[in-house]
């Protein structure tokens, strides 16, 4: 070997030690914590599979995604095999959202998305139960925020007939906003400009 | 034969004056290095400590150790000439001359200024205290930039805001608290000294001014550690009549001028005690003024702009992918924006939060209400898709119509507290619109038309009220333009200059 290599050996072996203690480090500073909310998710994927496998008439569904550079929803259509109950549709039309638009649209709900209960009441209120782990993947601001809930709402509304307005709650209970901005504390009716910029 | 005169160089004439103009500024400079300034005070749960705050050169330093004992117990020191190192509990903190560079335990901190040791006095940055004292004492700590004050722990200092009204005659002083609290009252030097107790206070502003003929300021100070509210009367020989109400939330103090001594006028022994700046007052209060005169009739005092940004504390909102959070954000925005309205002299300007706290809603519509602000900001930062920067105005819109039990919008003094935007919707959208025109004439920036959407912070405003979003703020993009001073700069301006629009003035 000549001294050259010798030099160049020593230098990558001295490489490979730095970066062997700096990766010791860096395991130091890092803990990697499993996601706590995996029971949730688990039951969610549960309640997905049961509405998939319902038996009911197949039929196009109309779904609304944001489009945050404009500020507007934007329509997508899909075929959907409905549930026998409008409860499950709610449901149905959830998981259409946690699943996320085909067309190029962004999602309302995100992936992790969990929904622990549906209600829908004799005066047409639908109840959805989000999981605060959904709250924490949303698309940050006022109007991200307000996009998302008027998507849910507006593509449930377009679905259910049954269903006139819709109050979102976390975790079983009333909460101020969604994540800061989107009221939360009152009911949403479907409104299909949900900014209503002026002309 | 007569000695000819001794003729100096002119270069050697000069030398003299510009040696002594030298040495007079060196003399006059080199004081400012380490000039001793005001006292930092460190409140914790059940005490607090008195520091002396020093200069250096225009930044403000603490001694290391005083800090360490006001907030624990420090074991071992290890000086040397150009290193220090002290034992905080099992932490050790290792500082060198003018590097700012420091260590404690096993993590090094890269602080904005270096270490000084003045004197053999070992000085830290305040930047310290929010970096390291978390690490060290592993308590929550607040602290709002540029005040002389920390919280340590759970304290939950409390917070107030503060309105002042003309009567019939005098003023009324109303000052909501955030929280109960007790308050005994002294007088000296011809101004009254309020203190409220038993928790320490951070106040939204240290200092208000009022255009008024019967009170002149209000200044908070704790230089001494004792939190007090300072009253100085506009004219002598007024009567003073402080009472808390609501449970301790309200103080509602009475500036009043004495009845004439003309004896016709003064009911034969049913005057109540007065209290003037010049005597002891008691907490007792007196007889309340009359009621209120319209405001013209003593000079209107100026109008409130409560700038309100978003977050704060745990609640940090939107996260840029670089890291950049909004809570700071918006409150690097409303700082400008508050200097760019006291620029005017024509606004006194009302903050919701002070420093990196979270106040609640509520908090923040008490503080912009019992204020009477002529104008509620609120900033956000946000996700506003790829286009950016951008900013987009809103203006309140329910999630659905109100139901008639309230009676609808005819009567309007029934309006329930959740509807109170109702009386001022199409203020706020024209206030909206002044801003959007003002942010449209910045050059690279796309200002959308404005919207209106449910957004919690608006609903219970009682004044034209919008919420200020810039964007884009998300995880998937880079903050890019947003911290930029220049940007930054431009938005303030629009924002003092669609205030001036839209209250009549000169854009």
């Amino acid at each position: 070997m000549t001294r050259r290599a010798k030099i160049l050996t020593l230098i990558l072996l001295g490489i490979l030690a730095a970066g062997g203690i700096y990766l010791r480090v860096l395991a130091r500073r890092v803990s990697v914590r499993p996601p706590d909310h995996g029971e949730e998710m688990a039951r969610t994927r549960l309640s997905e599979e049961i509405l998939q496998s319902a038996a009911g008439p197949s039929q196009t569904a109309t779904l609304y995604f944001p489009n945050y550079e404009q500020g507007t929803l934007i329509t997508e259509t899909r075929t959907l095999t409905w549930a026998e109950s409008d409860t499950d549709r709610i449901r149905q039309v959830l998981l259409a959202h946690i699943e996320g638009p085909r067309q190029g649209a962004s999602s309302a709900l995100p992936a992790s998305a969990a929904i622990r209960a549906v209600f829908l009441t004799a005066d047409g209120t639908a109840y959805l139960d989000l999981s605060a782990q959904t709250l924490a993947d949303f698309k940050p601001g006022i109007a991200s925020e307000c996009l998302a809930v008027y998507a849910i709402v507006d593509s449930l509304a377009a679905n259910i007939p049954a269903v006139k307005r819709v109050k979102i709650l976390v975790e079983g209970r009333e909460v101020d906003t969604l994540d800061g901005h989107a009221d939360l504390s009152g009911f949403y009716v479907p409104d299909l400009r949900p900014l209503s910029r002026a002309s | 034969m007569s000695p000819s005169p001794t003729i100096l160089h002119p270069r050697r004439r000069l030398l003299l004056p510009a040696g002594a103009i030298l040495a007079g500024m060196l003399i006059l400079l080199w004081p400012a290095h380490t000039l001793r300034s005001d006292n930092f005070i460190v409140y914790m749960p059940s005490s607090h400590a008195v520091i002396q705050l020093n200069l250096v050169g225009d930044v403000k330093y603490l001694p290391l150790v005083p800090v360490l004992n006001a907030v624990g117990k420090v074991g071992a020191i290890h000086e040397k000439r150009d290193s220090f190192r002290v034992w905080f509990g099992e932490t050790q903190i290792e500082l060198r001359r003018d590097e700012r560079q420091v260590r404690v335990g096993d993590s090094r901190l890269l602080l904005a200024q270096p270490v000084r040791n003045p004197g053999g006095q070992w000085l830290v940055p305040l930047e310290f205290l929010t970096r390291a004292l978390p690490q060290l004492t592993r308590q929550p700590i607040v602290y709002q930039v540029g005040t002389n004050r920390i919280f340590v722990g759970d304290v939950g200092p409390v917070t107030f805001s503060v309105r002042l009204d003309p009567t019939a005659n005098g003023a009324r002083l109303t000052i909501q608290f955030s929280e109960k609290v007790d308050l005994h009252t002294a007088a000296s030097n011809g101004k009254w000294y309020l203190y409220p107790e038993p928790r320490p206070v951070q106040p939204l502003e240290p200092e208000y001014h009022f255009e008024n003929p019967y009170v002149s300021d209000l200044q908070f100070d704790d230089q001494d550690g004792i939190p007090k509210l300072i009253l100085t009367p506009a004219a002598g020989a007024l009567n003073f009549y402080p009472t808390l109400t609501d449970g301790g939330r309200v103080l509602l103090a009475d500036v009043v001028k004495p009845p004439p001594l003309a004896p016709s006028q003064v009911p034969g022994g049913e005057q109540q005690p007065a209290t003037t700046a010049g005597a002891m007052p008691g907490t007792t209060p007196g007889a309340p003024p009359g009621p209120e005169a319209p405001p013209g009739a003593t000079g209107p005092p100026l109008p409130v702009i409560v700038l309100d940004a978003a977050h704060g504390g745990a609640e940090a909102g939107a996260r840029g992918r670089d890291g950049v959070l909004e809570k700071d954000l918006v409150a690097q925005l409303v700082a400008r924006v508050r200097v760019g309205l006291l620029a005017t002299r024509k606004y006194r300007v009302l903050l919701t939060r002070a420093g990196d706290v979270d106040p609640t809603f509520e908090q923040r519509e008490v503080a912009a209400n019992v204020a009477r602000a002529a104008v509620f900001l609120s900033f956000h930062a946000g996700n506003l898709g790829v286009t950016t920067p951008r900013v987009v105005v809103f203006s309140y819109r329910p999630s659905a119509e109100p139901g008639a039990e309230a009676g609808g919008k005819e009567t309007a003094l029934l309006v329930p507290w959740t509807e109170i935007y109702r009386l001022h919707q199409d203020r706020s959208q024209a206030l909206a619109a002044a801003l959007q025109q003002k942010f449209a004439l910045i050059a690279g920036v796309t200002a959308d038309k404005p919207a209106t959407a449910p957004i919690r912070a608006l609903r219970s405003i009682d004044a034209p009220s919008v919420a200020i979003e810039v964007g884009s703020l998300s995880p998937d993009e880079d903050s890019g333009a947003l911290t930029d001073a220049n940007f930054q700069g431009q938005i303030s301006s629009a924002v003092v200059a669609g205030i001036e629009a839209f209250r009549g003035g000169v854009s």
